[in-house]
């Protein structure tokens, strides 16, 4: 009964790109590891340097607190026991404690930004692919002036740096125009969601979400709009939108062919705009005082606090690549090639 | 094929502007002031003794931009080319060898292209405590590859089964020669192309991750990003950086000058070199 379910070629895609994706995990996270723990020094070392700075001279002997920290978190032992050691951890979802918040388990700190982080991402991608393949399209299919405009428009954002974007957006509508909050994710008088939900609260983070949304959207909307008009111009050149068209189909009909074929790269485009989404979400999340993931990593990255960028690394990188294994999962449905087993 | 380019209106006027922005890189540095020099009157807005005015910290704004471009160009130039010829090495070899060198060479595309790059260059921006403008485009090369990698095994493979490949082969050149001689010369425009898209890429790469302060060091290198960051965390109990349009506006203009002249010159490239596009 199993050999029967993996021998549909469907399934066998499923479990081989489910496959190769622990890997990238494994890899990621040995990546993680190593270089936590061969960073110059010790990871302790500039925590430590912290910490002698602010007891000045005459302090504590720094070597004793040095040493006592070690053997806390196992750094004395042997690398390969260190790194089973991390393993385990990890299965028991462990990620250490927070030094700038100590003693609150980084997991903590990383799942209350998380959904944050997601807000944003997601639906960013989505609208802004669905939007924007629509907008491609239909420059593709007009034509002519329009058309051209519409790419010079899509162009142009697409190559607007979003950090710096949104320093515009910041100017022009809440300096000159004093249309949204400056930064956070609340007003300083509402209580946050995540302590207690209320209408209130949620519809001051709408107000407050508006402008990093907006930031992302309009630079992806951009990318998307390129890529599909001319993914579909290509396809309305192809031999058999000539031929439907010489046949006397109408040119709805004949361009939803174009269309559905040319979506199909547009489609594994989602994997890379899905790691450059979440790279991006973090300098956005920084100017705007978004408090997401990468809000997180950063202010890990202000107070020396290394199991919180390690953690908040860890969770991105799973994030990224359940996306993308999504989007594989998607992408072998839609396209009829893998999903019947014919073509790669 | 150069008759060509030289005659398509998108690859000239990209290429015009880029070397508008290229010039004030290279000679602007040369007559300004020491972009670093902090002693000037703050927060001054563009006058006559300051065409761009000055920095909340007291420097000027145009000596910064002009040191800035071109720092941000030996990013863009070490780290697209560092970056071209991993793709070539990890594209090309393993199309071109096939079998196990082709699995391996895909395998770790495929791995570094789903690596959420941005944070990994935070992580090791972060380890490297003193990060000169070299690291950090040694850094950017090292991770911005794969999509390109992609692109040119796709190019070789179809290239591989064309005939004079295999005549090539026949007369019997080794297959380093063939390679070198036979098919990288077919894939120069090819190359090219790739080489302005990750130079964009790295140039906009530095300036995301000096935003956050983890590019070079931002207090003796004046780059885009790093200009961008002084300006959001200037602190001053009488406004908000917002105020300080002159500080931050010029920097993203010229980044995103720099990303469309190269966005629309490889426009303008494939018009050319692509025979599905190609106008004569």
């Amino acid at each position: 009964m199993l050999k029967g379910l993996f021998a549909q070629p469907y399934v066998k895609f499923v479990a081989k790109k489910a496959v190769f994706y622990a890997i990238v995990i494994i890899v990621a996270i040995t990546f993680v590891f190593l270089i936590s723990r061969c960073m110059p020094g010790s990871p302790l070392r500039r925590w430590l340097a912290g910490i002698a700075h602010q007891q000045g001279p005459g302090g504590q002997n720094i070597e004793v607190i040095k040493k006592a920290l070690e053997e806390h978190f196992g750094l004395d032992k042997p690398l390969f026991e260190q790194y089973i050691n991390f393993w385990r951890q990890l299965f028991a979802g462990n990620l250490g404690l927070s030094f700038a918040h100590y003693p609150v388990p980084v997991v903590k700190l990383v799942l209350q930004r998380l959904p944050y982080t997601l807000g944003l991402v997601v639906p960013v991608l989505l609208i802004s692919f669905f939007l924007g393949n629509w907008i491609g399209a239909k420059a593709a299919y007009v034509g002519g002036k329009r058309s051209e405009l519409i790419y010079f428009f899509s162009v142009f954002s697409n190559q607007l740096p979003t950090f710096w974007f949104a320093m515009i957006l910041l100017f022009l509508l809440t300096t000159q125009v004093r249309l949204f909050p400056f930064v956070g994710a609340y007003s300083s008088w509402v209580v946050p969601l995540e302590v207690r939900w209320s209408w209130a609260a949620f519809s001051d983070l709408l107000w407050h979400y508006c402008l990093p949304f907006l930031a992302l959207f309009i630079v992806y909307l951009g990318g998307w709009a390129t890529g599909m008009r001319s993914m579909v111009t290509h396809e309305m050149d192809s031999g058999y939108v000539r031929y439907s068209d010489q046949l006397g189909f109408r040119k709805s009909k004949s361009m939803s062919y174009a269309k559905r074929n040319a979506i199909l790269p547009q489609f594994t485009g989602l994997n890379l705009y899905l790691s450059a989404l979440i790279g991006e979400t973090t300098v956005i999340e920084v100017v705007f005082g978004w408090p997401g993931l990468g809000r997180l990593m950063y202010e890990g990255v202000l107070e020396n606090d290394y199991p919180l960028i390690f953690g908040g690394f860890l969770v991105s990188i799973f994030v990224v690549i359940l996306g993308n294994f999504l989007v594989d999962i998607l992408y072998g449905f839609i396209d009829p090639r893998i999903r019947i087993g014919q073509g790669r | 094929m150069w008759e060509l380019l030289r005659r398509n209106p998108k690859f000239i006027s990209g290429a015009v502007v880029l070397g508008v922005i290229v010039m004030f890189g290279v000679i602007g540095p040369m007559f300004t002031r020491d972009p670093t020099y902090r002693r000037l009157p703050i927060s001054q807005p563009p006058n006559n003794d300051f065409i761009l005015g000055t920095t909340g910290q007291g420097q000027d704004v145009f000596a910064q931009l002009c040191t800035g471009i071109r720092n941000s160009l030996i990013v863009g130039l070490l780290s697209g080319g560092l970056g071209t010829l991993i793709a070539i090495l990890f594209g090309a070899l393993g199309a071109y060898k096939g079998g196990l060198t082709d699995e391996i060479s895909n395998f770790i595309t495929n791995i570094v292209m789903v690596f959420p790059v941005f944070q990994a260059l935070i992580i090791l921006a972060y380890v490297l405590e003193s990060r000169s403008l070299i690291l950090v485009g040694l850094l950017i090369a090292a991770t911005g590859w794969p999509w390109a990698a992609r692109c040119i095994r796709s190019q070789v493979l179809s290239l591989k089964e064309r005939e004079f490949i295999n005549l090539a082969r026949m007369s019997g050149m080794r297959s380093i020669e063939t390679a070198v001689k036979e098919v990288l010369p077919n894939m120069f425009a090819y190359i090219l192309m790739v080489f302005v898209l990750l130079s964009g890429g790295a140039i906009i790469a530095e300036a995301g991750i000096s935003m956050l302060g983890l590019g070079p060091d931002p207090n003796n290198n004046v780059t885009l990003g790093s200009m961008l960051y002084n300006c959001m965390n200037y602190y001053s109990p009488y406004s908000r950086w917002t105020y300080l349009w002159w500080w931050y506006l010029p920097p993203g203009i010229v980044l995103t000058m720099l990303l469309s002249s190269t966005f629309v010159m490889h426009a303008g490239m494939d018009e050319v070199f692509n025979p599905r596009l190609r106008r004569v």
